[in-house]
């Protein structure tokens, strides 16, 4: 990778301070997706700032029918989590299926929002569950959050803090693991709350949406629907069809382990 | 009904702990000495600066920058790599075309002078005080190119107006032929039924888990260059590598330690050989260069690439009059290696299969493309061969109403006509055909599929059955004759010295078993060097799985010898003559004559040799030789398949194997070798395809788009040997380490065949990607 | 940059770069080589090491981001006074779960860590708990054999 200085931030403040200070700068947490894309020099930030340790990212917390996930929270933390596994059960089982055992020990809930893949597993929890991103300056609802491939709402030196989770009667998530990368080639996050259901994709277009007719499908307990999208993803792994079709029948297995 | 005859199953013991094989303490520990471990003090580190494009002239380039960067020592281009005297990498085979022609070869420059050939193709070098230093440097070149017209795909070089390589029109390097058309051709009118399909055996990365590596240390006083890097023997690289720098073999050693799996790519020098010895030479330090992964992907040489168009001719029984062949070979830009040896020999030799086929013919057109160059991979063409003739049968025996079990038994070549040399002049020696596939079909409960199948769809699930009777033919090897060099020291240890270390295959523990059953001696008191460049000897390095048997066969020979020897000390011993003395198990024993009165006298091996002086163990010394050729390793597999219709997901329910491995030294390492055969085999048939866009650019440029097998990916795998022993060796053994991914091709594709068959589709081509094969049911549906 | 770190019970100090990873850092400066790097997309598990008693990939970490923690390298699994194997080590040699070698530090830090979560695991658990390692040569099945091993060996 390119040359750059390390600097271990001992606050958030810090952290946002040198954001500020250094132009070329990125922050570190787990560094699955930053460190790789170093390594292929993809990117070259001038100053890395780690902020996976800082106890202001850490930690959860209940209260009414929220639950709020520190960002710097590993994957394996959240899977592992028996408040996680108590209040939405479906969020630590997406958890534990993200990557590998290796990357779920250092991978953060933060950089995987940050980051927004358009495979990845988190935004469709979060938009799936109405979630709200807090961070050093506001809270920013998920449907305003996720603004395309790797977009965000972020501002340059916007830092997320943590994840707030609308507590659902039940949830789960099911994705098709691409048979190489094993990133999501369509995976679905099925919320149920008492006004209904809430239904993200993942993977199978340029960025996570709602499914607003499988929302209304299940409704009705149905889940044979052909998903419809603009934006399908079509690649020499997967042409748009099926990853339209791998959707469908994520629904229904997200459907039918509701948790 | 298993009738191994197993040899002793030795194993080494560490501390009191059982190892499966001497090699696995220090692997398990971490204390493998892979090439990327080596360290000099005051090491230099390379990078390479490869082409982006396809096919591209370069039409200036600066690298002054580079040169002037922090840490950098030296950058090397190709006006260099003239001036040291460097001749191209090599070809092993140039053959005769169609019309009686010399082939036309083009081999790989060293790095690319005026053109680019291929995405991946190195450039120019970097040497630097760090590999990041090195690859910082890099970042400053100043190239500009002209970009040429592309020829991804075979057909598209075949079309090409203005080809690769000036004087090679339509990029055709040659078109062979094998076989006696005029007799196929009459076979095929006389025939009632005739069948065709055409098969793709796609371009595969090999991806052994160590990336190609190479250290290099000049000459220091009475010291060699030292060349440290992965090889499948050291002679091989000490030739190649002696045939283009120019070096001669006793300026420099090759030293191979711990290989992290080759499957044939490690066998011959890279462009990253030739510029560390000159970089070393000329900087006078130790040089490194390691790849990284995605750079390998676009510079180990590939695999397969073949596309094979096949033919049958049946009467109206069913019997095969003629089987023919039109092939196409895609060789990536050059001709590197086995590439031509892949499409000529191996792909006709066993065209036959394990069938009488009285009439055959092949034609293969060997095509310059702009990709990677293509060498051998596992099988190199005897598994693609072996693909297409078994998808053939089953695709005859489906179009005109034959029982594809019942096709092949008909046909497979009787017992009583072994040995038998097929109508393009193989002689194989004996295989038992029938008796395999009938013990593989028990073993595999093919006869009640049926049932199963209707399980499976009474849950919405596709399920098919596929078998495949498979025939390879192991390497023949180049060098006359394998030796090895049997040194007892004074202490009375045996070293063996041989040409070829292992990358994984235990080689080490395999021959440590040869010697305990032939010489008797304790697995403490022998130790084995492959490479070592003091001693010199004639021999084959590893590939088309003949080491066992090859260099295995040197060793038994020497054991027979260093037994001789000892008999004729233990006759002065004893005060006995020779016709007294019997050696069984490591044991002297002094034969009884009737009515003598003296006690039974015998002594093991280790307690003679402990007995001996020093000088007399040293007098035990040999050198044991032996000539092996081609093996014919042969088997049924069996493979069942379970389709989800909703993702195209297919999952392998069953899979057994029945192989003819001749005698088997080592079970555990055989069966570790199907294993591991049959799951790369899995790869090719479902998940891998290299992917190149129509101006060369390689898609699948890391394992992100490359999907290999992963763990719980293939249920066990149900196994039995059938030993039918062959006396084309010394140890009766026929090479195993092809034969897994021989058998599993055809057997799966047949077994996707047989689920998808009733919806319509009539052939379909690896990879059986869930996309694809969920698409194809779609159409259908 | 200073970095101290303690690794296989010792604390082990070097002079490196902001940008050496952990993985370049055991095997270049601490000349512990028996972590490997087989890719460079964090997918093969060549490199696997324990950190704070978890298996990650030290190609995809900073060697600065370690800083702090307890390191477990291959080389630090089996005591070396005795020379005798951990039960992972030994039961992937009995079981012939290794052929060339390459993946096999990584593939047995990843089942210790997977012992220690689930020490009798299940087929599922097994093909997850090594779902971040590759082995090209031994197709597998004898890896699985080896867990199974090992999960019994510890338990007695």
């Amino acid at each position: 990778m390119n040359h750059f200085q390390y600097l271990a931030s001992t606050s958030v403040s810090q952290a946002q301070q040198w954001l500020q200070d250094h132009a070329q700068s990125k922050l570190l947490a787990g560094g699955m997706t930053l460190i790789p894309s170093m390594k292929h020099r993809l990117i070259a930030p001038e100053h890395l700032i780690d902020i996976v340790k800082l106890s202001d990212l850490h930690g959860l917390v209940v209260h009414d029918d929220c639950l709020q996930i520190g960002a710097a929270s590993t994957h394996q933390f959240v899977a592992d989590s028996s408040v996680v596994n108590q209040t939405i059960a479906g969020l630590a089982q997406l958890a534990g299926g993200i990557g590998d055992p290796q990357v779920r020990a250092r991978g953060t809930l933060g950089g995987s929002v940050a980051n927004n893949d358009p495979a990845a597993d988190y935004p469709a929890a979060l938009l799936a569950l109405g979630a709200t991103v807090v961070t050093t300056q506001r809270h920013i609802q998920a449907d305003d959050f996720f603004l395309g491939m790797f977009s965000t709402a972020l501002a340059e030196d916007e830092i997320i803090t943590a994840v707030q989770f609308s507590i659902p009667l039940r949830s789960a998530y099911a994705k098709f693991r691409h048979p190489a990368s094993g990133y999501a080639m369509a995976g679905v996050y099925v919320a149920q709350f008492a006004s209904g259901y809430q239904v993200a994709v993942t993977g199978a277009a340029d960025g996570v949406f709602r499914w607003s007719e499988a929302e209304s499908a299940l409704a009705e307990q149905r889940t044979d629907l052909k998903l419809q999208h603009p934006g399908l993803l079509d690649d020499m792994h997967a042409p748009a069809a099926y990853r339209a079709q791998l959707a469908s029948v994520m629904l229904d297995q997200a459907f039918k382990k509701l948790i | 009904m298993t009738s191994n005859r197993t040899m002793t199953t030795t194993q080494a013991t560490h501390h009191d702990q059982t190892l499966s094989r001497q090699e696995d303490y220090k692997l398990v520990t971490g204390q493998g000495h892979y090439t990327a471990d080596v360290h000099y003090p005051g090491m230099l580190h390379a990078f390479v600066i490869r082409s982006m494009y396809a096919h591209a002239r370069i039409t200036r380039m600066d690298l002054s920058a580079v040169a002037a960067a922090p840490g950098v020592h030296r950058v090397i281009t190709a006006e260099d790599v003239a001036a040291f005297g460097a001749n191209a990498l090599p070809n092993a085979l140039a053959v005769k075309d169609i019309h009686g022609e010399p082939q036309k070869v083009v081999r790989m420059p060293v790095l690319a002078r005026e053109k680019v050939h291929f995405v991946g193709q190195p450039i120019a070098m970097v040497i630097a005080d760090s590999a990041d230093l090195a690859q910082d440097a890099a970042e400053l070149t100043d190239i500009e190119f002209e970009v040429l017209p592309a020829a991804a795909d075979i057909d598209t070089a075949l079309a090409q107006e203005l080809p690769l390589h000036e004087g090679v029109a339509h990029n055709l390097s040659a078109r062979f032929q094998a076989g006696d058309e005029a007799a196929t051709d009459q076979a095929f009118q006389n025939a009632v039924h005739t069948s065709q399909l055409k098969v793709v055996s796609q371009r595969l990365i090999g991806m052994p888990m160590e990336p190609r590596a190479v250290v290099v240390a000049p000459a220091k006083g009475a010291e060699k260059i030292k060349i440290h890097t992965p090889t499948q023997g050291m002679l091989g690289m000490v030739g190649n590598i002696a045939a283009t720098t120019g070096l001669k073999p006793d300026q420099f050693e090759v030293l191979t330690d711990d290989v992290g799996g080759s499957f044939g790519l490690r066998g011959a020098a890279y462009s990253e050989h030739v510029l560390l010895v000159l970089a070393a030479t000329q900087l006078n330090k130790p040089v490194r260069w390691v790849g990284s992964r995605s750079e390998v992907f676009m510079s180990d040489w590939h695999g397969r690439a073949l596309t094979l168009n096949g033919e049958v001719a049946l009467d109206a029984q069913g019997k095969i009059l003629g089987m023919r062949f039109k092939d196409q070979v895609d060789l990536g830009a050059f001709n590197c290696y086995m590439s031509t040896f892949i499409g000529t020999r191996n792909i006709s030799i066993t065209m036959g299969g394990v069938y009488k086929v009285p009439a055959l013919y092949m034609q293969s057109d060997l095509v310059f493309t702009n990709t990677v160059p293509v060498s051998a991979y596992r099988g190199a063409g005897r598994p693609d061969i072996a693909y297409a003739v078994e998808r053939l049968i089953d695709h005859a025996a489906h179009e005109h109403g034959f029982d594809p079990i019942e096709l092949r038994r008909q046909n497979f070549i009787p017992p009583a006509e072994f040995p038998y040399t097929t109508a393009n002049g193989t002689l194989y020696d004996l295989c038992e055909c029938e008796r395999l596939m009938d013990r593989a079909l028990e073993l595999s409960n093919y006869y009640s599929f049926e049932s199963r199948k209707q399980m499976s769809e009474s849950l919405g699930k596709l399920r098919g059955i596929g078998l495949a009777t498979y025939l390879e033919a192991s390497g023949a090897g180049t060098a006359p004759k394998d030796q090895v060099i049997g040194e007892f020291s004074a202490a009375g240890v045996l070293t063996v010295y041989g040409v070829t270390g292992a990358s994984g295959q235990g080689h080490q523990t395999s021959f440590t078993q040869i010697i305990e059953k032939h010489l008797g001696l304790e697995p403490q008191s022998i130790q084995y060097r492959a490479g070592d460049p003091s001693h010199i000897m004639v021999g084959n390095g590893t590939g088309g799985s003949r080491t066992l048997y090859g260099a295995g066969s040197a060793i038994k020979n020497l054991c027979d010898q260093v037994v001789g020897k000892l008999k004729t000390l233990v006759e002065s011993l004893w005060t006995c003559s020779a016709d007294q003395v019997d050696f069984k198990h490591g044991v002297f024993e002094l034969r009884i004559t009737q009515g003598a009165d003296s006690n039974p006298k015998f002594i093991t091996t280790q307690d003679l040799i402990q007995q001996l002086s020093p000088e007399q163990r040293q007098q035990l010394n040999a050198v044991g030789e032996a000539q092996s050729g081609t093996t014919f390793p042969n088997g049924c597999h069996v493979a069942e398949v379970e389709i989800d219709p909703r993702t195209g997901v297919t999952e392998v329910v069953n899979y057994t194997a029945v192989d003819d491995l001749g005698n088997l030294i080592s079970p555990q390492l055989v069966l570790g070798q199907v294993h591991g055969g049959v799951v790369q085999g899995w790869g090719q048939a479902f998940t891998e395809q290299v992917v190149y866009d129509a101006n060369g650019q390689l898609l699948t440029g890391s394992l992100m788009d490359y999907a290999l097998p992963r763990l719980g990916q293939l249920p066990q795998i149900h196994h039995e040997t059938m030993t039918v022993s062959t006396e084309l060796n010394l140890l009766g053994a026929k090479g195993v380490g092809e034969a897994g991914c021989t058998g599993s091709l055809p057997s799966l594709a047949n077994a996707m065949m047989s689920a998808l068959r009733p919806f319509g589709i009539q052939a379909m081509d690896m990879p059986f990607t869930s996309a694809k094969v969920w698409a194809a049911l779609v159409q259908r549906t | 940059m200073n970095i101290s770190l303690h690794i296989n019970g010792q604390v082990r100090a070097a002079e490196t770069d902001d940008r050496t990873l952990l993985v370049n850092l055991l095997r270049d400066h601490l000349g512990l080589t028996g972590t490997h790097v087989g890719c460079d997309t964090s997918q093969c598990g060549c490199c696997t090491v324990l950190l704070d008693g978890q298996a990650v990939k030290s190609c995809t970490m900073l060697a600065a981001q370690a800083q702090g923690s307890q390191i477990t390298t291959i080389e630090g699994l089996a005591p070396a006074s005795t020379g005798a194997l951990h039960p992972v080590q030994a039961a992937f040699s009995k079981c012939h779960a290794l052929q060339c070698g390459f993946c096999t530090p990584g593939m047995v830090m990843a089942t210790v860590s997977l012992l220690e979560k689930h020490p009798h695991p299940t087929d599922a658990q097994i093909t997850e708990g090594l779902s971040g390692n590759l082995c090209r040569c031994t197709g597998y099945l004898n890896i699985a054999q080896a867990v199974k091993e090992a999960a019994a060996q510890l338990a007695s």
